[in-house]
């Protein structure tokens, strides 16, 4: 697997004096305040809440480790209003871009005030200083419903310091539901709390227990493991379902997992996650059910090494913490640019028109799926257990060994990065110019890949119009007019051409393809079938502020008109003529002229009586980009109200009859679900 | 004291702390969004009002005293669109011909509008 290099990261500009607050020292000792207060906030659920599942004892060893575990508390309660004042003042001082604001009280208290991450600090400091009161109290708890009320109500405060925290994360930033994914965020932190944060007290207790003096408890060691590891369970599978959600929003693809910071650091979090499960499962199916075993040489033994196990357990969960400290000060995945670090990619495009490969994809991934029926029936049967595990993996191993190597197609860093320019009129346009200047020589006028310069290559020119280029991303023609294709004579443009015009033509090159299979649309739309994205554009008339296409999304078809005056003076009043019939079908009108746009109404004059919008302003970039979809003096499209192009009529000076355009407009209105609208960059 | 109790008049505090403030809060934002609402109301009620728009004539209908003119947004009475309006006086339209770009003054009490004054940016 060959690892290329990394794109150069991009920092925001520094103001002067604020330096220092960027430099690695800041930065980690921001990652040990953030840890810190983040694994005594965990720790305080998880003591609290494990002394409520443990239950109430009269043992000495048991009431001698709830006191030193409520001691405990104490402290990491006090360690947590600390490094939350450290983490705050560090905080206030990145705001502000200076270091002094750190110690600034009226800066701090700006930051606590007026920012929503302010307001869950102060909220979590109300219940922080409630909490450590609470602690302090030493209540007597003599009688049942004493003890109950006031571990529950320790608990309970642990939770409410802890949750919170998900308000001011990058959960409560996603769009839209931030509230959906701030409760996924909140239950994700209350059950790391609870689990996470009680192996290690638990631990504590196992090898009191253990100890030889501390016989007494055994029996109240061995119920509270038995109930710590029901809820474990239960606990696990809620992380995992709750980690799984906010991975899918924060992360959302393979190259945000594998090609980003924030996406690299959830796969630390993963892996460490497996020896603390592997850790969990053994002491789940070994360690526990000798507990209950001959004091003396099973059970003490036994509760020996969980304690250490459970030990392990919890400090690797603290090294998980960690990891979650650096995440929650990294930007998520999905607003990154990935930089990809394989040489290849899967994808399922490689099969079209190879039967051959699309047979062993086919066969691998039946035998892949066999191996994996197989490993889950291992898990269910007790007999071959060992057998089917092991057959079940070399049967999967064997059937990706087959399936894969068929998808692989060659990638590079900038193959998931998404186009820094829109998909749109102006940007086609551009590219549309930059092409004739600087690709015509050997791609051809058309991109058909015959220009003259093209003959002495040592490869023929791509066909750029052909539908392979849809196996390409955007990323891939980005790389390649970037950095060139050595062995096929391409040449580099990264020099040349800025970053924005290699984007626009990248745009061009995706509206030549598209428009080249556009060249059978005619004037009847396929029913359902939307394929052709419109590239977005911006128009104004006369002096009124700019509109873009993007505007009549879901509310209204367009009827794009290009046109040229002098031919097209009769259609333009057959269609002033129908106005009322278009708008009541919900039709929006959009005349472009493809000459002399700043004076086009006063050309049009008194007659026809032209009342739908013309443009006067953005009318060379619509027609150059929209000429690439249909070369004609005078063109229709017919844009539907998801943003696509149904149909096409191109002519001289008309397009045909209106009243076939007034039917399929009628015929797109009558059109039931309506498809996803289109993604407003090409992919 | 029992801590039972403790936990109980704690608890209790924090209900009354918590609804204390949001009540506090909460008449607080209601009594602002009242003011806003009844601000807009006047803004918007029976009171002659004059907009300065641009725009472009798309026709000019001398018999009926209507100029259709594409403007942008006139402030708290409609979007932009493409639209007839009454004009004050014939000889607003004297000058004025299709495709000019135009300033016109709009006056009227909402929605008797009328154009009172018009005339060429370009």
């Amino acid at each position: 697997m060959r690892v290329i290099g990394t794109l150069p990261e991009q920092r925001p500009p520094l103001n002067a004096g604020s330096a220092f607050l960027y430099t690695s020292a800041v930065l980690a000792l921001g990652l040990a305040v953030r840890w810190t207060h983040l694994a005594c906030s965990l720790l305080l659920v998880g003591a609290t809440t494990l002394i409520v599942l443990a239950g109430r004892s009269d043992r000495a060893t048991a009431i001698h480790w709830e006191e030193r575990l409520l001691a405990r508390a104490r402290a990491l309660a006090l360690a947590a209003l600390a490094s939350g004042l450290a983490q705050v003042a560090l905080q206030t001082a990145l705001l502000e871009g200076r270091t002094a604001a750190a110690l600034e009280p009226s800066a701090i208290a700006r930051v606590l005030l007026e920012t929503q991450a302010g307001h869950v600090w102060l909220v979590r400091y109300g219940v922080l200083v409630l909490l450590a009161t609470f602690l302090a109290l030493r209540l007597n708890v003599e009688r049942r419903a004493d003890w109950r009320a006031a571990r529950g109500e320790a608990a309970l405060l642990g939770a409410a310091a802890l949750v919170p925290i998900a308000a001011s994360g990058h959960a409560a930033a996603v769009e839209p539901s931030a509230a959906l994914a701030t409760a996924a965020d909140g239950v994700h932190l209350l059950a790391a709390g609870v689990w996470a944060g009680g192996l290690l007290p638990l631990a504590l207790l196992l090898r009191a227990a253990g100890r030889e003096e501390g016989a007494d408890a055994r029996p109240y060691a061995v119920l509270a493991a038995r109930r710590f590891s029901r809820c474990a369970l239960v606990l696990v599978i809620t992380l995992a379902l709750s980690g799984t959600g906010m991975a899918v929003t924060n992360v959302g693809t393979v190259a945000g997992l594998v090609g980003t910071t924030y996406g690299r650091l959830l796969l630390a979090k993963v892996v460490l996650l497996v020896p603390i499960l592997a850790l969990a499962a053994v002491n789940r199916s070994v360690h526990l059910p000798r507990l209950s075993g001959d004091g003396a040489t099973v059970g003490r033994p036994a509760m020996r090494r969980l304690a250490r196990f459970v030990l392990v357990e919890g400090a690797l969960a603290l090294a998980i913490l960690a990891v979650v400290g650096a995440m929650t000060v990294t930007p998520p995945a999905r607003h990154e640019p990935p930089v990809w670090p394989f040489a290849f990619r899967l994808s399922p495009v490689t099969l079209e028109g190879a039967p051959s490969a699309a047979l062993r994809a086919l066969a691998g991934s039946q035998v892949a799926v066999l191996g994996l029926v197989g490993m889950a029936t291992a898990f269910l049967v007790r007999a071959w257990r060992l057998r089917l595990l092991v057959g079940g993996i070399v049967l999967l191993a064997a059937g990706a060994g087959l399936a894969l190597p068929p998808l692989a197609i060659d990638a590079y860093p900038t193959t998931y990065l998404r186009p820094a320019v829109p998909y749109q009129a102006a940007s086609i346009a551009t590219g549309a110019a930059l092409y004739r200047t600087n690709c015509v020589v050997c791609h051809g006028t058309t991109g058909a890949g015959d220009g003259p310069g093209g003959a002495r290559l040592p490869r023929r020119p791509a066909d750029l119009r052909a539908s392979h280029t849809a196996q390409h991303t955007a990323g891939d023609l980005f790389w390649w007019l970037s950095n060139g294709i050595p062995a096929a004579g391409m040449p580099a443009f990264g020099r040349e051409l800025s970053e924005e015009q290699r984007w626009d033509l990248v745009n061009f090159l995706r509206a030549l393809s598209s428009g080249y299979a556009a060249r059978g649309m005619g004037p009847t739309i396929e029913p359902d079938r939307p394929w052709l994205v419109a590239p977005d554009f911006t128009f104004a008339v006369g002096p009124t502020p700019p509109r873009s296409l993007r505007e009549y999304r879901e509310r209204r078809i367009v009827l794009l008109v290009l046109y040229d005056l002098a031919r097209a003076r009769a259609r333009l009043a057959e269609i002033a003529g129908r106005d009322g019939t278009l708008a009541l079908l919900g039709v929006e009108v959009i005349a472009v002229p493809v000459h002399d746009a700043r004076d086009a109404i006063k050309r049009i004059g008194r007659e026809p009586r032209v009342l739908f919008s013309v443009a006067t302003e953005g009318s060379e970039a619509i027609s150059a980009a929209y000429r690439v979809f249909a070369a004609a003096p005078h063109v229709e499209f017919l844009i539907d109200r998801q943003g696509y192009i149904r149909a096409v009529a191109r002519g001289n000076g008309g397009a045909g009859d209106l009243d076939k355009t007034i039917a399929e407009i009628q015929r797109l209105n009558d059109e039931k679900a309506p498809p996803p609208a289109p993604e407003e960059h090409v992919h | 004291m029992r801590a039972w109790k403790v936990v109980v008049l704690l608890n209790l505090a924090l209900v009354v702390g918590v609804g204390w403030g949001y009540v506090f809060w909460g008449l607080k934002v209601a009594r602002l969004d009242r003011e806003l609402t009844l601000a807009r109301a006047v803004a918007s009620s029976g009171v002659e009002r004059e907009w300065v728009v641009a725009g472009v004539v798309r026709a000019i209908l001398p018999e009926l005293d209507v100029l259709v003119i594409t403007h942008g947004e006139i402030t708290g009475l409609m979007a932009p669109m493409t639209m007839g309006f009454r004009t004050a006086s014939p000889k607003i339209h004297e000058g004025i011909s299709i495709g000019d770009e135009v300033r016109f003054t709009l006056r009227g009490v909402p929605p008797n509008v009328a154009v009172t004054a018009i005339e060429k940016t370009k």
